[in-house]
C-alpha cells in the first residue's frame, strides 16, 4: 500500500492542475454563451 | 426564422422603425464614445455594443454573428445570445455604425447601440468570479469526497494511521481554497453584519464553516492534542457547494430576467434637423437642442423636444401621452409634445422645453413617486428571518453549554450541526428559487418580470383593470362595416379607395389599405388636402376620399369614426373605422373571470369609444375619459375598498396608475419607461400571457407555500435532534443538502407553464 503515499499527494496536484485548466477556460470566455457553440454544427459554415 | 422576423415586425407597432436620419445620427463621432469605446493602441479602432433585439435561440446569434461579419471594416464581432448583446470591433477608416447596423437589420433583427457597456463588462466579471468560486467548490468537494469514502467505509484497523493520517492532510490542502476563496463572500457578508451588529443568513453559515474547519485542522495537525476526534473537511466542501450552486443560479436567472429589461430601456439616440441663421438644415443630436431652436420634424419621427408649430401642419400621435387614441391634429400654432409622434407631413416646430423639462419628463418623475408607494415585502421577509438566526445561534450556544460539564468535544459538535442543520438554505433558498424558477418560465416565454416579490402580490389579486388604447385594442384601425351607393358593390368599392389611400400615411388610410393590401385601380395624381382628405384622378374620373364634409356625404351621428368616398356624381361609400381589438382579448378576459377576479376597463379615450370596446368584449365596468392622475384616484379607490388591483396598461400616461396599483403589467408595444416601471413587462401583443402570468404566479406562492412549510417542519425537527447531539456534522450536512435539493426540486417544477 506504499503507492499511496505517492498517490495520494498526486492526486492533490492534479486536481490543482484541472483547476488551473478550468480558470484559464473562464476566463476566456469559454463559458460565457453554452447554447450558441451547440447549435454551430447546425450552420452550413 | 420567417416566423420570428414576422413576431418581430409586429412587436414594433407604434415605435417608429429605426429611421434613416436616426441611423444616421450614430455616425456623429461624438455619439461613438455613449455606446463604444476606442482602442487603446490605434486611434482608429472602435469597440462597441450593440443590443440585439427578436433574438430567442442561439441560432439568431449565429445569424447576425455573419451579418455584422459581412461588413467590411468589422474585423470582429461576438454576439452572445442569452444576454442579447453584441460586440463589434470595427475601424474608423473603413466602415461607419450604420453600415452594420443596416446589416443587422437587413438579417432581420433591431439593433440598438448600448449605452451601459461599463456596467454590462462590470456584471460579467461578478458571473465570472462566481462561476469560478462554485467550480473551485465544487471539484474540491469531489476530490475530498474521494479521501474521505474510504474512512466511513473501513473497517476499524483497516487503514493505517499514517494513511488516515494523509489522507486528512490531502483533504485539508483541498479545503483551503474552497475556504480561502469559495467561502470569501460568506465570510465577507458574516464580518460586515458583526460590524454593523445585525444578524443575516451568512453568519452562521460562516460560524459553521469556521468551527468545523478550526476542530478538523486540530484534529489533522495534533492528532494527541485536545480535538483528537472526526474531521469534517467532506462536510464543510459539500456545504459550500450546495450554497454556492443555489445562488449561483439565483443570480443567474436573475440577470437573464434583469438584463432583458435593461434592454428595453436602450433606444437610438435621436437627431433632428436643425435649422441654421442662413435657412438651411443641420442634423444634430438631441442632446444640442435648445429653447428656441428651430427643428424640421419628418413624418414618422418623434417630436423631440416641447414646443409649438410654426410652419405646416400635419397629424400628431399622442396616444402614449394622453392616451387619446385617433390623431391629433395640428395647425397654426399647436402645442407639440415631446415623444409624441408626427405622422402626416415636414412641420417646423420651435423648441420650448427641452430634456427633463418637458412633459415627457415630468410624467416620468410622477411615476418615480408613485413608485415608492410600494408595499416592500422583502422586508417583511427580513423581519421574520431575524429573529430564527437569533434562535438558531442561541440554540447552537444552549447546545454548547449543555454538553461542557460532560463531553465539550461533542457540545461543540452538536453547536456545528444546529449551525448546519439549521442551514437557512431551506429557509432562504424556498422563496426566492420558486420565484426564479418561475420567473424564468415566464421571461421565456416572453414574459419579463421585474421585481420578483410581485409574484406574491400577483397571486392575490382580485381585481384586473385594463387600459383600452394600446391593451385591449392595437394602435391601429380596421375598416368595419362598409354601405355604398345602389349599385355599386362594397369590394369594388373598397379596392378604389385602399388604391387612393396607398398614398397617404393617415391612420384611417393604413386601415383601408390593411384592408385590402391588393387595391389595383391605377390611380393618377393624388392630392393630400390637409384635414379633409385625399383628392385623386382615377380611371373612375376625379374622386375624394376623407371627411363627410369633403366628399358632401351626411355627417354621423354617433361618435365612431368614418371614411368616406365621392366621385363627381356625389356620396359613393361610406367605411366604418373600427378599433382593432386584439385577437386573444375576448377569450382572455372569459379566462380571467373564470379564474374569480373582475375586470375592468379604466381609459383616457373618448366615453363612446371606451363603450364600443367593452360591449364587445363584454365588460361591465368602465370608466372613460380618465386623466393619468383620474386614473391614479380610480385605482387608489379601488384599493381603498379593499381590492388587489392588477392593472394591465401600456403607454406612459399610465405609468403612474402602473407604479400605483398592486400589480402592473406593462404590454411591450408600450413607451420603453412605462415598461421599465411596471412589474411585469410582455413581449409582443398576446393579451392571453396576462392570463398564463396570473395562473402562474398563483401556482408560484403554492409552491413557496409548499417550500415554507416543509423548511420550517425539517427545522422543527431538526432543531431539536441536533441540540441533544443526536445528529453529528455529517448527517447534519446530508440533511441541510437533501433539505435544501428538496426544496429546489420542487421549485424547478414552475420552470414549465401549464396553460
Amino acid at each position: 500500500m506504499d503507492i499511496l503515499f505517492l498517490l495520494i499527494p498526486l492526486s492533490v496536484v492534479l486536481v490543482l492542475a484541472i483547476l488551473a485548466g478550468l480558470w484559464w477556460a473562464i476566463h476566456n470566455d469559454q463559458f460565457d454563451d453554452l447554447e450558441k457553440e451547440g447549435e454551430r454544427i447546425l450552420h452550413d459554415d | 426564422m420567417q416566423e420570428m422576423t414576422l413576431d418581430k415586425m409586429t412587436a414594433g407597432q407604434g415605435v417608429p422603425p429605426a429611421t434613416a436620419a436616426g441611423m444616421a445620427a450614430l455616425d456623429d463621432p461624438l455619439e461613438w464614445p455613449t455606446f463604444g469605446r476606442q482602442d487603446r493602441s490605434d486611434a482608429a479602432l472602435w469597440d462597441s455594443h450593440l443590443l440585439i433585439e427578436g433574438m430567442h435561440c442561439a441560432a439568431c446569434a449565429n445569424i447576425v454573428e455573419r451579418a455584422l461579419r459581412s461588413v467590411p471594416g468589422v474585423l470582429q464581432a461576438e454576439v452572445n445570445g442569452v444576454t442579447g448583446r453584441a460586440s463589434v470591433k470595427w475601424s474608423a477608416d473603413m466602415t461607419r455604425p450604420s453600415e452594420w447596423v443596416a446589416a443587422v437589420h437587413r438579417a432581420g433583427y433591431g439593433a440598438l447601440p448600448v449605452t451601459n457597456a461599463e456596467a454590462l463588462a462590470e456584471r460579467r466579471k461578478t458571473q465570472r468570479l462566481a462561476l469560478w468560486r462554485w467550480l473551485v467548490a465544487g471539484f474540491c468537494m469531489m476530490q475530498v469526497m474521494m479521501y474521505a469514502a474510504p474512512v466511513y467505509v473501513a473497517e476499524p484497523g483497516e487503514m493505517t494511521p499514517d494513511i488516515l493520517h494523509l489522507m486528512r492532510w490531502a483533504s485539508w490542502v483541498l479545503t483551503l481554497p474552497v475556504l480561502l476563496f469559495s467561502c470569501g463572500p460568506f465570510f465577507g457578508n458574516a464580518w460586515r453584519d458583526v460590524r454593523r451588529r445585525q444578524v443575516s443568513m451568512d453568519l452562521p453559515v460562516a460560524l459553521g464553516i469556521l468551527i468545523m474547519f478550526v476542530v478538523s485542522s486540530a484534529a489533522t495537525f495534533w492528532p494527541h492534542g485536545w480535538w483528537a476526534g472526526e474531521v469534517y473537511f467532506d462536510s464543510i466542501t459539500m456545504f459550500v457547494f450546495f450554497l454556492l450552486t443555489g445562488r449561483l443560479l439565483e443570480t443567474r436567472l436573475r440577470n437573464r430576467t434583469a438584463g432583458a429589461l435593461d434592454d428595453l430601456m436602450q433606444r437610438l439616440p435621436a437627431s433632428v434637423e436643425r435649422q441654421l441663421p442662413d435657412g438651411s438644415f443641420e442634423r444634430v443630436s438631441v442632446r444640442r437642442l435648445r429653447p428656441a431652436d428651430i427643428v424640421r420634424v419628418l413624418p414618422g419621427e418623434a417630436f423631440p423636444a416641447d414646443g409649438e408649430l410654426v410652419e405646416g401642419e400635419t397629424l400628431a400621435d399622442e396616444a402614449l401621452l394622453t392616451g387619446e387614441s385617433r390623431p391629433v391634429r395640428k395647425e397654426g400654432h399647436a402645442e407639440l409634445i415631446a415623444g409624441s409622434y408626427n405622422l402626416a407631413s415636414a412641420v417646423l416646430m420651435r423648441v420650448s422645453r427641452t430634456g427633463q423639462d418637458t412633459r415627457y419628463a415630468q410624467i416620468v418623475a410622477m411615476m418615480e413617486q408613485a413608485a415608492t408607494d410600494k408595499p416592500r415585502l422583502a422586508q417583511l421577509a427580513d423581519r421574520i428571518a431575524q429573529p430564527f438566526l437569533l434562535f438558531v445561534l442561541l440554540a447552537a450556544l444552549a447546545a454548547v453549554a449543555y454538553w461542557w460539564q460532560t463531553d465539550p468535544a461533542r457540545g461543540l459538535m452538536a453547536a456545528v450541526a444546529v449551525l448546519v442543520v439549521t442551514c437557512p438554505c431551506a429557509l432562504s433558498l424556498a422563496t426566492p428559487a420558486a420565484m426564479l424558477a418561475a420567473a424564468g418560465a415566464l421571461a421565456r416565454c416572453g414574459v419579463l418580470t421585474r421585481r420578483l416579490q410581485s409574484l406574491e402580490a400577483l397571486a392575490g389579486i382580485d381585481t384586473v383593470v385594463f387600459d383600452k388604447t394600446g391593451t385591449l385594442t392595437n394602435d391601429r384601425m380596421q375598416v368595419g362595416s362598409i354601405r355604398v351607393r345602389a349599385g355599386w358593390d362594397a369590394d369594388r368599392a373598397l379596392r378604389l379607395a385602399a388604391s387612393i389611400a396607398r398614398h397617404s400615411l393617415h391612420p384611417a388610410s393604413r386601415a383601408l389599405v390593411a384592408a385590402c393590401p391588393q387595391g389595383s385601380e391605377t390611380v393618377g395624381k393624388v392630392e393630400e388636402i390637409p384635414g379633409q382628405g385625399l383628392l385623386a384622378e382615377t380611371a373612375h374620373g376625379q374622386v375624394r376620399l376623407g371627411s363627410a364634409r369633403f366628399c358632401g356625404a351626411e355627417q354621423a351621428i354617433h361618435a365612431q369614426s368614418q371614411v368616406h368616398l365621392a366621385d363627381a356624381r356625389g356620396w359613393l361609400a361610406t367605411f366604418d373605422l373600427d378599433e382593432d381589438i386584439r385577437v386573444d382579448a375576448a377569450e382572455s378576459i372569459v379566462r380571467l373571470r373564470a379564474a374569480g377576479l373582475q375586470v375592468e376597463i379604466l381609459s383616457g379615450d373618448r366615453p363612446a369609444a371606451v363603450e364600443r370596446v367593452a360591449e364587445r368584449l363584454q365588460i361591465g365596468r368602465v370608466t372613460a375619459d380618465s386623466r393619468p392622475q383620474d386614473k391614479l384616484a380610480h385605482v387608489r379607490a379601488l384599493q381603498a375598498a379593499g381590492r388587489h388591483v392588477l392593472m394591465v396598461g401600456d403607454g406612459l400616461n399610465d405609468g403612474p396608475v402602473l407604479a400605483g396599483a398592486q400589480v402592473s403589467v406593462a404590454l411591450g408595444q408600450a413607451a420603453p419607461l412605462a415598461q421599465t416601471r411596471a412589474d411585469f413587462v410582455i413581449l409582443g401583443s398576446r393579451l392571453s400571457a396576462v392570463v398564463s402570468l396570473l395562473l402562474h404566479a398563483r401556482r408560484t406562492m403554492r409552491i413557496v407555500r409548499q417550500n415554507l412549510a416543509w423548511a420550517a417542519f425539517y427545522n422543527a425537527v431538526c432543531i431539536p435532534l441536533a441540540v441533544t447531539g443526536w445528529i453529528n456534522a455529517w448527517i447534519a450536512g446530508l440533511g441541510m443538502a437533501l433539505s435544501s435539493l428538496l426544496v429546489i426540486l420542487n421549485a424547478a417544477r414552475l420552470a414549465n407553464i401549464r396553460d
